[in-house]
């Protein structure tokens, strides 16, 4: 039995708890600044925008925070949102100036350079007097191969895995205070010292547009790059999720050079030009002994009569070999099954004793 | 070497010779080779088929299987030189020492008795398989007189063993492409591609299909054929495919009136030696030892 002051009191406190519980923002949302997780937090959170197209707005704050642009806060992509409600944000410029700190020129961040060296790369959108290219629309802009992506870390302690090694972190924690800079920095060091994606995920994504048959055709690209890779034992060995094969980019870009600054094959720069093709192969991780011979020739390339002739019709004769030695043979099979089922049946029966005079 | 009873007598059944020991441990490594390498490649070959990654994951997946299908790829190509040899060492005892002994050591002789050898390929073959088709397309109830080898195992011989060339060099090829692209361009790499991994569906279709239906799925032989294991065919596989080298055996061993009907009924004498076993030799019969 309680008494009535005291009824008040526990009714009053519990009020304020709950109160409490409610009003407290957790401490993950306490890095959300604009508070734009009261509302991105849901994950029905959707519109059907002007063109029709349905749009989901939920934001997995758990899975942003593991993803390479933790740190960026949502105003440092979206800066044209000011106030909340707010109006359907613009499209997200990937070269704006975020508020990070470069560590190294200690000035604003952004990608800008990326967009230089794009602009003198086999990707560019302008040919070289800055007319733009036949077919311009077709040449990717960031977020045709760019999402948000995920720290990848791996630990070195021992033996290399996936993951992030707690015996490294107690190294870190000697010097730096903050466990959420070292887990940070541990996950950008890491992530950067092996590639992001798997060979798969590279092979799909440059496939979007290499393997479209009318891109192809279009931009004269000679082959579906990523399904005649596929063909090869590095795009099998990629299928079946390999992490040590070769990917697109690991003999597209020349060593040293990013992405963005590919070049086409015609370009004597090019690691794929005809006079440097012959160091891809030999590159000191995949194989060291090859000769520039290995490299040169179709490495991957459709077994068809337009881009293989000699390959293609190689094929036909196996192809041929096969079906003449196991037709033939199949229909044995199958007639045999059936005489079998008819043991005796003949048009012309042999009788015993001409038998015995064979 | 010692030699085997051409004609074993087990509780009443009789068994014919075929295969040595040797030969049967040569058959056993090249089928347990061909299994591993074909559930070891067929994934890759077919590596967006729903049962690729599963059955590579068997094997280790993409990490571990490539190992094992080049371990079993070695093991094959050990067994082929090992067989070249064996070939080699059989003309010399079986064929050529024999001529030498009786003074008809010629190249004349040397060439007739290869070319008549059991395994090679005859005119016989032809006729046989002529008949064989007068046969199942119901023409006539007389099923061909079969060999000591038939034409279809002469065909699961040498289709094999031209297999093997091309599976052994070709994946050698893809295996050693640094060490081939020194002396050959690398385009030999996309034909080596192209050749293993066709004829590799050709030789699995082939013998799972084929070889499997002939040795162990047939009706005569169904659920397994165990020639393979013993060495010795049953009575009646001999006279539904081999009638002409049975009557052979049978005349030379002096079974003459027990001899079955091509049809399988029963001679003009029943054998009446139930229980014992009875091992009888031919000394004039083509042998492969």
């Amino acid at each position: 039995m309680i008494f009535k002051p005291m009824r008040k009191f526990v009714l009053s406190a519990g009020m304020l708890f709950l109160a409490l519980i409610f009003i407290m923002p957790g401490s993950s949302e306490a890095a959300d600044i604009g508070n734009c997780l009261m509302c991105h937090k849901y994950p029905g959170l959707s519109r059907v925008d002007e063109k029709g197209e349905f749009r989901l707005l939920f934001v997995n704050e758990s899975i942003f925070n593991n993803s390479v642009h933790a740190k960026v806060k949502c105003e440092g992509c979206h800066p044209d949102i000011k106030k909340i409600p707010h109006e359907p944000a613009k499209k997200v410029d990937c070269l704006t100036q975020c508020h990070i700190i470069e560590p190294a020129s200690e000035k604003k961040f952004s990608h800008k350079d990326v967009a230089t060296y794009l602009a003198g790369s086999v990707h560019a959108k302008t040919e070289k007097d800055g007319q733009p290219k036949k077919y311009s629309e077709d040449i990717p802009t960031c977020k045709n191969c760019h999402d948000n992506p995920l720290y990848r870390p791996l630990s070195f302690f021992k033996r290399v895995r996936p993951g992030i090694s707690e015996a490294a972190l107690g190294r870190c924690r000697v010097c730096h205070k903050s466990d959420e800079f070292i887990y940070r920095f541990y996950n950008h060091v890491t992530t950067r010292l092996h590639k992001i994606r798997n060979p798969r995920n590279i092979a799909e994504t440059c496939g979007r547009c290499h393997d479209n048959p009318e891109i192809v055709a279009r931009h004269d690209l000679g082959t579906r790059a990523v399904f005649s890779y596929g063909e090869t034992f590095h795009g099998k060995a990629a299928y079946f999720l390999s992490e040590r094969i070769p990917d697109c980019l690991d003999c597209h870009v020349k060593p040293g050079e990013s992405v963005h600054q590919m070049l086409t094959y015609k370009n004597p720069n090019s690691i794929t030009h005809i006079n440097n093709k012959g160091r891809i192969c030999g590159n000191m991780d995949c194989h060291p002994k090859a000769t520039p011979q290995m490299a040169n020739y179709k490495v991957h390339t459709e077994f068809n009569r337009e881009q293989s002739p000699f390959e293609y019709y190689f094929q036909v004769f196996f192809i041929t070999l096969t079906g003449g030695t196991l037709l033939p043979l199949m229909g044995i099979m199958f007639l045999d099954l059936f005489r079998r089922l008819f043991p005796n049946a003949a048009l012309k029966r042999s009788r015993k004793s001409d038998e015995e005079k064979t | 070497m010692k030699k085997r009873p051409d004609i074993k007598i087990k509780n009443g059944k009789k068994y014919f010779f075929k295969f040595t020991p040797l030969q049967r441990a040569q058959h056993i490594t090249i089928a347990s080779c061909v299994i591993v390498l074909a559930l070891t490649g067929m994934p890759l070959k077919f590596h967006d088929a729903a049962w690729a990654q599963p059955v590579y994951a068997l094997f280790g997946g993409i990490k571990v299987a490539p190992v094992v299908h080049k371990i079993a790829g070695t093991v094959l190509l050990l067994l082929f030189v090992f067989h070249l040899i064996y070939i080699v060492y059989s003309i010399f005892a079986d064929l050529i020492i024999p001529l030498k002994r009786k003074k008809q050591l010629r190249v004349s002789t040397v060439v007739k008795s290869l070319v008549t050898h059991p395994i090679m390929p005859s005119f016989k073959d032809v006729k046989d398989i002529i008949d064989l088709l007068k046969y199942l397309l119901f023409f006539t109830n007389k099923r061909p007189g079969g060999d000591k080898f038939t034409w279809k195992e002469k065909f699961d011989y040498w289709a094999p063993f031209w297999g093997i060339v091309i599976m052994v060099s070709t994946g050698l090829v893809m295996w050693q492409k640094e060490v081939v692209t020194r002396f050959l361009p690398g385009e030999v790499i996309n034909l080596a591609l192209i050749a293993h991994s066709d004829e590799a569906l050709l030789a699995a279709l082939f013998l799972f299909i084929w070889h499997f239906y002939n040795v162990h799925f047939s009706t005569s032989v169904f659920p397994m054929g165990t020639v393979f294991l013993t060495g010795y065919l049953p009575e009646h596989l001999m006279v539904e495919e081999h009638y002409d080298y049975y009557q052979k055996v049978m005349k030379a061993a002096g079974l003459e009136d027990e001899m079955l009907a091509p049809d399988g009924s029963p001679g003009k004498v029943t054998e009446k030696t139930p229980g014992a076993t009875i091992e009888i030799s031919v000394s004039d019969l083509p042998r492969v030892s």
